[in-house]
């Protein structure tokens, strides 16, 4: 009987071995890739000219290093990207990275005097792992933001970041959301939504008070 | 980064706050039965709803208008002023004096929750504060966070249902269940319990329009770029109104510790690649 235990405990922890080890690599994995990132942004910084073309290279070249742009392009818009044909998804995923970078561009400054410390991280399913780390203010006069960096791991496939989440915020999720709320408020046509991020990109309303 | 801030903006605090500090204790009321009066005369069919669980949209949408209009005129300017002129060590004061009084709200729904350290932390800082009224906070260095408690937590402990999404006049988004706990949270305001005096009564009947100017000016960029830069501004407020508070929900915002977001939300991503 005791044998028979034993066994069983053996077969048992021969078979999850794998998988706790293929679950520790990728974690291992996404926190590479999000130190490399953050190096990476913090030599950016370092060497940032102020001028905006050099700025949007640089993110644009960031986010082609680090981020899963076309599953993150696909997954903005939700169930309706199905429903785009080819020439659509093309001009769809043009617009929303000039989107994207324009916004991170915009608010470019604000990335000055912070910085990063890395935390847990931690595998979420078979697919993502979610590293955590906080920016601190250096000059102390912003409260310390808690960040989390959902990265896709998938077997075979380099790791890359898929959303941030901001103080348990996904902007990803925010993204798709409203991208879903456009294309619903125009009956489905997702020709909508392209029309509107045309819209917003040529006729920017103001802001950068 | 900054579009985060963007979305702690309105929301965390917005969803979170006692937002009814912008429209002072007897407007509230008024504020609270007009948001009700007008979700009640318009439901939207779900295939016309952006998103399903907004069942009062059409009603909500002007709402919002009307809203971004009060932010406009009023708010974004003094807000500005307020941030460009007034000194960091007051900006900070107030906002001391803001937390401090929503610490009694935290004591009694913690303990509603059965989280008795939470509330016997925010007794503490309440009572040390207190020597104050709040303005300095003189247990900055304790290590252990206060997780914020509202009664609309409280209600959602007891498995009271959310119910429906409400742009409510002023005080911004709300879902049923926490409108109703924002009529209970307002009462709970320190000051209008035991102050009697005049120091403390005007004290008590700033703490409203201050409230949501401090609010405003610690949040102005992030506000200002979904107002002016998102596609649907509106749409993005709900967003991250129910995501702020699905982490208030299950006590991850205060610590920060865990992803808030509910893994079901990627299947799609994956369902795409089985299809």
């Amino acid at each position: 009987m005791f044998r028979r235990q034993m066994m069983a405990i053996m077969i048992a922890s021969l078979t999850l071995f794998p998988l706790t080890s293929y679950a520790d690599a990728r974690v291992t994995a996404a926190s590479a890739l999000v130190d490399k990132m953050i190096s990476d942004l913090e030599t950016f910084l370092a060497t940032d000219t102020g001028e905006e073309s050099f700025r949007t290279a640089e993110i644009d070249r960031v986010l082609n290093t680090y981020f899963d742009m076309e599953s993150i392009t696909r997954f903005s818009a939700g169930q309706y990207w199905r429903a785009a044909n080819g020439e659509q998804k093309t001009e769809y995923g043009s617009l929303f990275r000039e989107v994207l970078c324009g916004t991170i561009v915009r608010n470019f400054d604000q990335l000055q005097g912070l910085a990063y410390t890395a935390d847990a991280a931690t595998a979420k399913g078979d697919k993502f792992v979610i590293v955590s780390g906080t920016f601190t203010d250096t000059a102390d006069q912003r409260p310390a933001v808690k960040v989390n960096w959902r990265v896709l791991t998938r077997e075979g496939t380099a790791p890359k970041v898929f959303d941030i989440e901001i103080e348990n915020l996904s902007l990803l999720i925010t993204q798709k959301q409203e991208n879903v709320a456009v294309i619903r408020k125009n009956k489905g046509e997702f020709v909508a939504l392209i029309n509107a991020m045309k819209d917003r990109l040529e006729n920017p309303l103001h802001n950068d008070s | 980064m900054m579009t985060g801030k963007l979305h702690m903006m309105m929301f965390d605090r917005l969803a979170s706050l006692n937002a009814c500090r912008i429209a002072g204790k007897s407007v509230t009321p008024i504020v609270l039965g007009a948001a009700l009066a007008l979700s009640a005369c318009s439901s939207v069919p779900v295939e016309e709803r952006s998103d399903v669980r907004d069942r009062y949209e059409g009603a909500n949408r002007k709402v919002f208008a009307f809203n971004m209009g009060v932010d406009s005129y009023v708010l974004e300017p003094v807000a500005g002023a307020y941030r460009d002129t007034v000194p960091d060590g007051a900006q900070t004061a107030v906002n001391n004096h803001l937390r401090w009084a929503s610490l009694p709200s935290t004591t009694v729904n913690s303990t509603l929750q059965g989280k008795f350290e939470n509330a016997a932390l925010a007794t503490l800082h309440f009572l040390v504060n207190g020597l104050t009224l709040g303005f300095a906070d003189l247990a900055a260095d304790e290590e252990e966070q206060i997780s914020k408690e509202d009664f609309g937590q409280t209600l959602a402990s007891w498995n009271v249902p959310e119910g429906s999404y409400h742009m409510v006049p002023v005080l911004g988004p709300r879902t049923t269940r926490s409108l109703g706990g924002t009529v209970v949270d307002f009462a709970l305001n320190p000051l209008s319990v035991f102050g009697t005096g005049d120091v403390v009564q005007t004290v008590n009947a700033a703490q409203a329009p201050v409230g949501a100017v401090s609010f405003r000016a610690q949040n102005f960029d992030a506000i200002n770029d979904v107002k002016y830069n998102s596609l649907d501004p509106y749409a993005r407020t709900r967003s991250v109104y129910y995501q702020s508070r699905q982490g208030l929900l299950e006590d991850r915002v205060a610590r920060g510790t865990a992803s808030a977001v509910s893994e079901d939300e990627f299947d799609s991503l994956f369902e795409e690649e089985i299809n």
